[in-house]
């Protein structure tokens, strides 16, 4: 089986790679951990579909997470570390659009489809109640 | 050969299903039996014809018949026989035949139950059923063909996604969902008939009650099943991501249930019939909009999708069918007037009108955060994401509100309330304020508390139903109580099966909460025989081996769950000595078809909690690095997803009272 052990020695040179590549260090303090992935949950991994830099296992979101945990190591602020990754990639990476320009028409889409729908429901109901019109009751056996 | 009779097999298909179309909309005109009694047939020879278009592929994925290009580009001769057969659902022009044959078979349901029946309606909504049918047969005589040659054979094929090969959720996830997606075309194709034929104003949805149940029960399952299968397979240790395809499925139940929720105030006030056909309508266009979605490649790219045909038959098949229902509400606008009235401003059908606001006011927000990525850049030329921090931040309060909604509408009755109600709410809100108060010692602090608080009320006040109505049969018939516990629910099925749906909802946030809370992860660099801790566990790295199979590599490490106090009782004892609990084995797969490994996590269940490992790297010298996970109440989700769908199928179940 030629195959299966050239596959078996790509396979020990992936897993070797993957060892060598900037491993996640012993915990040093849980602190900064928490910091880093906090930073991370915030950015789009670049090279996935629809997942974040703290949950991918892409080689390229560790890279990033050692970056940020560099960067959070040498004193900078977790905001001018969002800021380095959206002058490089744009807000694109940024897994919460900001509340501005286009992002500002998502923020309040929904909270004005929640107004006028609670508007319509309240209006239907005034309109609909007449009290002590117990029009086409049934026992409540049939209930949800 | 095999290619020839699938195709041959759609071919007849679409020709049965024009033949049924001329034949019942001619013979409901003319009022001539024989002629719709033909149309039923040809509904019956639809299914059968897709049915032998499914086989033809199964038998083409099983016998590895390279020669059709769908078995060459998704499977391959190492691919074990489970994960060949649900290759037809790996690819596109797989799950576009599925969609065919499950919208087939119930065609072919509906055209055998209601054979005789309701005469007016049956005709024209097995003709909506066609039409949805003849869409997806068109799709693939042209662009989704399932049966492309491929010549000459290639001696292997390419094989399936590893990672829809790596799990047999696999196998159960796509049908379900698929069940339930397609089902919804039945109470569609009943409303607008109901419209076109001017009868069954109130009766269509009693009519097709039970289809819809079915439907939002088998979507519900799907969505759960797609989420455990997401946490069993892609090793970030969640469940949900907010990915458009899961959206995609989600937005749908949801308007589903603002609709079974609904229907009930039509049944008994004669109110919101245009509000429950223009429901019905958008939740049958979420499932074609969800399944354009995820199907046409426009996730990728905007731009993407216009390289097939595919993308743009999809939005004027939506575009049509969004013409089509509103163009028949609108003709048929005073067939819809409401000609009852509501008994009170608080009652519990107010309660459902605002239920009603609230989901959809959660699907209008996924949609909004599905579909601005793609307005964006097609429009604007933008490209920007929305990730999971919108979407919790904005369907979080609104499933509190959904819940406090759903607390209030059980414990209060239809009609207005009678005095004494709001003693209904002593009992389930002393029980979750002694709940409460617990956690809030056991440590849970602030928002999360609140949410548990307002979900425990949820579940106390469906328990609280259960008990009330135990205790009076207890009372009325003398029988003991659990006995009258069984008697109140089998004779209030549909009622009771309802509070089960709900109880399960309630368990299901709060495996969502307590997991999203307080889970914790932490990276691992691990010697052989080397013990470390996280919180709630003491392990121990047993080291790596190596293993060949037909269709992978895998590379598994063994890790032992340790009795935590194990060290602590004898400090100079090895951890090597230590009797192991349990050893899990996370593992990195190599498939030859893809040159990245896939790390397979390893999970531990408890009813409070998961213990979630991932294997990310091998050293040289065998030490590995491990990824740690633990998850609070992960397994209540599952639990409590699937109860809603069993609730959901125990109340349509046949028998004594439907």
């Amino acid at each position: 089986m030629a195959g299966t052990a050239r596959l078996a020695g790509l396979f020990a040179v992936i897993v070797l790679v993957a060892a060598a590549s900037p491993a996640p260090a012993l915990a040093r303090s849980s602190g900064l951990d928490e910091q880093v992935r906090a930073i991370a949950s915030r950015l789009r991994c670049p090279v996935c579909q629809n997942e974040s830099v703290a949950d991918s296992p892409s080689e390229l979101a560790a890279q990033m997470r050692a970056l940020i945990r560099t960067k959070l190591e040498q004193g900078e602020s977790p905001e001018a570390i969002v800021a380095y990754f959206v002058s490089r990639y744009g807000e694109w990476i940024l897994l919460d659009p900001p509340r501005q320009g286009l992002g500002w028409i998502l923020w309040t889409a929904p909270v004005v489809v929640l107004l006028v729908a609670l508007a319509v429901a309240v209006a239907f109901i005034r309109r609909t109640v007449r009290p002590g019109e117990a029009a086409a009751e049934r026992p409540e056996s049939g209930g949800p | 050969m095999i290619s020839i009779l699938g195709s041959t097999a759609i071919a007849a298909a679409a020709v049965s299903s024009l033949a049924g179309l001329i034949f019942l909309l001619r013979g409901r005109g003319r009022g001539d039996q024989r002629l719709i009694d033909r149309g039923h047939w040809a509904v019956i020879a639809l299914f059968v014809a897709v049915t032998a278009a499914v086989v033809a592929l199964e038998v083409a994925l099983i016998g590895v018949d390279f020669s059709v290009r769908y078995v060459a580009a998704n499977i391959n001769r190492a691919t074990p026989l489970l994960f060949r057969i649900i290759g037809l659902w790996g690819a596109l022009e797989g799950s576009i035949l599925l969609w065919a044959w499950v919208l087939a078979g119930y065609a072919a349901l509906v055209a055998v139950r209601y054979r005789g029946r309701h005469q007016e309606t049956v005709p024209l909504a097995l003709a909506v059923l066609l039409g949805i049918t003849s869409f997806f047969l068109l799709l693939m005589l042209g662009p989704a063909n399932p049966f492309g040659r491929l010549s000459p054979a290639p001696p292997d094929g390419r094989g399936l996604n590893p990672l829809l090969a790596n799990h047999p959720l696999m196998a159960v996830h796509p049908p379900f969902l698929y069940l339930g997606y397609v089902g919804f075309a039945v109470p569609y194709a009943f409303a607008v008939a109901a419209l076109l034929s001017r009868t069954l104003r109130d009766e269509w949805m009693t009519v097709t009650r039970r289809w819809t149940v079915a439907a939002w029960s088998f979507l519900g399952a799907g969505i759960i099943l797609g989420a455990w299968w997401s946490y069993e397979v892609l090793g970030w240790g969640g469940y949900w991501a907010w990915d458009p395809v899961e959206n995609a499925a989600f937005m749908p139940w949801l308007v589903a249930t603002a609709f079974l929720h609904s229907v009930m105030v039509q049944e008994r006030r004669r109110l919101l019939r245009l509000w429950n056909h223009a429901l019905i309508i958008v939740t049958f266009l979420l499932t074609i909009f969800g399944t354009f979605l995820t199907r046409s490649g426009i996730l990728g790219s905007v731009h993407d999708f216009t390289q097939s045909l595919i993308g743009p038959l999809f939005l004027i098949f939506i575009g049509a069918v969004l013409v089509f229902s509103v163009g028949v509400l609108l003709l048929r606008r005073d067939e819809v007037r409401d000609t009852g009235s509501l008994p009170a401003y608080v009652s519990r059908e107010s309660l459902f009108l605002l239920n009603n606001v609230v989901l959809l006011a959660i699907a209008a927000t996924i949609f909004i955060g599905t579909t601005f990525p793609l307005l964006a850049e097609a429009v604007a030329g933008v490209k920007l994401t929305v990730g999971p921090p919108f979407f919790n931040r904005l369907t979080v309060p609104l499933a509190m509100a959904l819940l406090v909604l759903m607390a209030t509408a059980t414990l209060l009755p239809w009609g207005p309330a009678p005095r004494g109600a709001l003693r209904r709410f002593v009992g389930p809100g002393l029980l979750s304020a002694a709940l409460v108060a617990v956690l809030s010692v056991a440590g849970v602090r602030g928002l999360t508390l609140g949410a548990l608080a307002v979900i425990i009320f949820a579940a106390a006040a469906q328990l609280a139903e259960f008990h009330r109505g135990a205790r009076a049969m207890g009372r009325a018939e003398g029988r003991p109580y659990p006995l009258a516990l069984v008697a109140l629910f089998s004779a209030n099925r549909r009622r009771y099966a309802g509070y089960l749906a709900h109880l399960g909802l309630a368990l299901a946030l709060a495996g969502v909460a307590a997991s999203s809370a307080y889970r914790t992860e932490s990276d691992h660099t691990v010697s052989r025989g080397e013990a470390f801790s996280v919180p709630g566990y003491l392990l121990r790295y047993d080291g790596a081996a190596l293993s060949r199979h037909p269709d992978k590599l895998v590379v598994a490490a063994a890790v032992s769950i340790l009795p935590p106090t194990a060290l602590e009782a004898v400090p100079s004892r090895p951890a090597a000595a230590v009797p192991a609990l349990a050893t899990l084995y996370p593992s990195e797969r190599l498939y030859p078809q893809q040159r990245t490994p896939i790390p397979t996590p390893a999970v531990r269940s408890t009813w409070r909690g998961d213990l979630y490992l991932v294997l990310l790297a091998v050293g040289p010298d065998g030490s590995v690095v491990l990824k740690a996970i633990t998850n609070p109440l992960v397994p209540w989700i599952w639990t409590g997803g699937l109860l809603m769908a069993l609730a959901g199928l125990i109340s349509i179940w046949p028998g004594r009272r439907g």
